[in-house]
Order: C-alpha cells, then structure tokens, then sequence
C-alpha cells in the first residue's frame, strides 16, 4: 500500500514536470518510462507510476495553455477562453474552472462507463465498418465549421498536407510509427506554436484576487456532462482527437467560461475511458493505455479497480496543486523571459527527437513545424493538423491501406 | 493578412512541401532490413523488416481477414491478412487457396505485438512472396 502511494506521488511529481513544460507530453517520453522498468518491483507499480504521470498532467498542462499561450494538443482550444479571462485579470478563475471540469468529468464519467461498461465492447463492434465514414463526417465538418469561404479553402489546405504527411511517415520505413509520432504531434502542436510565439511578446496583467466562479451551477453541471460524454466517445472512436470533439462541443453553442469546463471534461472522460477500454473492448486508445497494455498484458477486472483508485487519489492531488499553482505562477511569470524560455524548449525537444529517432526524426519534426506554422499564419484552427493522424486512419479503416501503399512504393 | 503575413505563409508551405517530397525520397530508397524468423523480438515493434518462414497454421475470418502463422526452428510469428489486403491480393490472383501448409513465403512488413503474440503485418500486395509450395 506505501509503496502504492509513494509511486503515485512519484508520477504526479513528474505529471507535474511535464504538464508545466510547454509542448511535453506523456506520449513524448512514454519510450523513457517503459525503459525504467528496471527500477520497479513490479509490472503493477510502473503501471501506476504511468497512470498518475498522464492524469496529473491534463489538470496542470492548462497552467502553460493559459499563462504561456503554450498548449499541448488536448488543451489548444483552451487558450482562446483562457487567455481571455487572463488578459481580464481572472486568469486564477480560468484554472479553476478547468479543474472543476475535470473533477466534475471523473466522477461523471467514472459513474457513466460503470453503469454501461457492458454496452461499449457492442457499441465498438458494430461501429468498426462504419469508422472511416464516421472519421470522414468529423473531418469535413471540422473544416467547414471554419464558415468563411477562404478559410475552409486554407482548412482543406492544411487538412490535405498534414493528412499526406502523415500518410507518408507513418505507413513508410523512414521510422517506426511507434516512434514517428513524437516528433509529428511535437512539430504540429507544440514547437510550431513555440517558434510563433518568439516573434511576439506577451505581459500578463496583474490578477485579481477573489476565487468566484461567474458561471450558473446548471452551466457548470451542463458543460460536466457535455465533456464527459464527448470524452468517453473520443476514447470509444479510434482517431478521434479531444480537439475534434472540442470542436463540435463549441460549433453547439459552446465558447468562454463553460467551454473551459468542457474541455477539461473531455481530456479526463477521455484519458479514464482510454484507460479502462483496455479492459472494456481490449484496445488501447490512448499512448497511456498503450504503455499499461505493454507492461501489464490483458486487464483484469481488479486491475481496473486498482487503476481507477489511483486516477482517483491523482486527480484529488493533482486539483489542489493545479489550483495552488494557477494562483502562484501568474506572480513569477512576470519576472521571466518568455522568448528565452520558447527558445530552451524548443532546442531540448529538438535534441530529444535526435536522440532517439536520429536525422529522419529531424526531418520530419522540421516538416512537422512547417505545416503547424501554415496553420498558424493561416489564421485556422490547429484541429485541421490532424489530418495526420485523421487521414491515415481514414485509410486503414477503408481497408485502402494496400492499393495506396502499392500505387506510392513507400 | 498583410504582406509579411502572406511571405511567412508561402514559406512555410513550401517547406512543408519540401519536407514531404525528402520524406517520400527517403521512404522509396529505404528497404527494410533483412532478417531470421528467429531474431524477430519486441523490440523490433513498429520496424519494417523481411523475413521468411514455413506456413504452419491458417485460419479465415468472417469478416475476409485471413491468419497465417509461420515457423522456423520453433520459432512462431503470425501473419494477419486483413481484408483490404485480401482483396488487393485477389486482383493479382492469389487467395487463400494458394497458401498451402507448409509452403515457404517471404514476408516484409511491419513487426507488431498483439496480445502478446509477435505480428508481421506486411502493408502492400508486393510484400507477401510464395517461394516453394
């Protein structure tokens, strides 16, 4: 039981570590963890370590979203609303509202796949030839949701590049798709972002003091359940990303306070359903879930039982430090150099992309950013880069994998 | 969107197109090494490698996947066949027929782990070669 606690501990320290760098994500150093193996007495305690790791770090990674302009791809629609409420001194109010999100979405979602965990496995099944024409459906709507002609044009644009960049890297022998996808979603999501954000300066105003939440209770608890059940259907539908849910959540209506709490919701319905179908419908759905099915094989039901305590004792943990953290770094980032901090981090993920997939890696980081920065300068959503994961899917579940495979010659 | 908005546009795309044309000469150029039924392990999950072995059991699936395993010096690695890749395979007259046991092929593709078992799922028709019946 000690050690239990002190490994939770451990991996909220280091949830801690990786939500409050910009552009880090747990999937970036999942190859790191499962290579410190050796330090666990058992498979049970790195699965743990894992599990508080990745939940810790969706409540803190809206502390960078919102103060540093700098999301991971879960948290970027987050920053708009954030950023808002920042600019307007209620910058403590924004973190709040993410943790009651999430909070709000963990019992929720929790109470939700328990009472229809059996219907899920059915739900899976029977959706699986018809995944790519759901996959489809999103893409499209995603793109024309951007309303103005000349921007669905640069939606498609950006959709089409990343969807064959994507096609290209991960269906190809120029590095294992196990590791291609740090430096994809880095280059996309996090560096492209970064390498914008040094070419602007940004002063955070001095915050307000008070705690109250301007939201009704009936929003709150309207936007807990919008995230949960978005969430939960991110984890059901392979290919379907927080920001693509994000995206229809705030095409129904969504935008400010509630959005923030919706959006937290989605990210832990989503991380807790991903973890569990491991044991529901026997596939990972998350680079979390995929690391536990490494190290503990198939999941018993105790083993889920086990693994929702620790999300449980986390996630307690990791809302009182987000909220101790949202009211104290505003505070220290005045003091610091925000073109200096972009800087290091850019240069160390860059690094680690090296070291562990070599030049290939590099270039495709570099191509990556390329296609992150059009987006940026485009003026869309981010969301449209996930046409790298989106179109490869897209592919595989039309079963077109082969013919187009065969027509490239990759 | 004034005019250096417009210039970062432009170069930003055209390296991005740059970048994927490099990786698309790089994806032709690079074959997947060579290697024994034998040395295929775990670690090797998401490389692309090219192996051979004898084809000791098969199984079809409802849904058009066909299941191949194959051995060598008791060593065991599955190949699935999805659909897609059945049918494709079907266009150049082979079908499941064609896999009798005990027959040699040479697989290339992609090594993977599935509950466990280690997996080479090979990606186009070119991929499977039936050398000796």
């Amino acid at each position: 039981m000690l050690e239990i606690l002190f490994v939770s501990l451990l991996g909220s320290s280091f949830g801690i570590a990786l939500g409050l760098l910009p552009g880090m994500h747990i999937n970036n150093v999942i190859p790191l963890i499962l290579s410190l193996s050796a330090f666990f007495n058992s498979p049970y305690l790195l699965a743990i370590f894992v599990v508080s790791t990745a939940i810790t770090q969706i409540f803190v990674s809206y502390i960078p979203s919102i103060f540093l302009g700098a999301p991971e791809e879960g948290t970027s629609l987050a920053v708009l609303p954030g950023h808002r409420l920042l600019l307007e001194g209620r910058g403590y109010e924004a973190i709040k509202l993410t943790v009651i999100g999430s909070v709000g979405s963990l019992i929720f979602g929790i109470i939700v796949i328990t009472l229809l965990k059996d219907v899920f496995g059915y739900v899976y099944e029977i959706s699986r030839p018809y995944i790519h024409f759901c996959i489809s459906g999103v893409a499209v709507f995603m793109i024309l949701s951007e309303k103005k002609a000349k921007k669905i044009l640069s939606a498609s644009l950006v959709f089409a590049l990343s969807g064959i960049f994507g096609v290209m890297v991960l269906n190809s022998s120029v590095l294992s798709s196990k590791n291609a996808l740090f430096p994809i979603l880095s280059g996309l999501f996090g560096l492209s972002l970064l390498v914008a954000n040094t070419s602007e300066k940004s002063k955070i105003p001095s915050q307000q003091g008070d705690s109250r939440l301007n939201i009704s209770k009936i929003e709150m608890i309207k936007s807990i359940f919008l995230g949960t059940v978005a969430g939960i259907m991110v984890g059901l539908l392979p290919a379907i990303g927080v920001s693509q849910a994000a995206t229809l959540v705030q095409l129904g209506g969504g935008e400010g306070r509630n959005f923030l709490v919706t959006i937290s919701g989605i990210n832990v319905a989503n991380e807790v359903f991903s973890l569990i179908s491991l044991f529901l419908v026997g596939n990972p759905r998350s680079g979390a879930s995929v690391a536990i099915q490494t190290i503990l094989g198939e999941l018993s039901g105790w083993d889920v039982v086990l693994l929702v305590g620790v999300i449980c004792f986390t996630s307690g943990l990791a809302a009182v430090i987000t909220l101790y953290l949202g009211k104290k770094i505003p505070k220290f980032l005045a003091r610091l150099n925000y073109k200096m901090i972009s800087i290091s981090i850019i240069l160390f993920v860059s690094s680690l992309v090296f070291i562990l997939n070599g030049p290939a890696g590099i270039l495709i980081l570099l191509t990556a950013i390329s296609i992150g920065l059009t987006a940026n300068y485009l003026g869309i959503r981010k969301g449209h880069c996930m046409g790298c994961l989106l179109l490869p899917s897209i592919m595989f579940f039309a079963g077109l994998n082969p013919l187009i495979i065969s027509i490239l010659r990759i | 969107m004034d005019l250096k908005n417009n210039k970062l546009i432009i170069i930003c795309f055209l390296s991005s197109l740059t970048g994927i044309a490099l990786i698309y000469v790089a994806a032709i150029r690079m074959q997947p090494a060579t290697i024994e039924l034998k040395e295929i392990n775990s670690n090797l999950v998401g490389k692309a490698v090219t192996t051979e072995g004898f084809i000791t059991y098969k199984s079809s699936h409802p849904a058009g996947h066909f299941f191949l395993t194959i051995s060598e010096n008791d060593k065991k690695v599955q190949v699935p066949l999805f659909a897609g890749f059945m049918s494709e395979l079907k266009k150049v007259g082979i079908g499941e027929k064609d896999f009798k046991s005990k027959a040699r092929i040479v697989v290339t593709g992609t090594v993977d782990e599935y509950r466990g078992q280690l997996q080479i799922v090979p990606r186009k028709v070119e991929d499977i070669k039936i050398i000796r019946d």
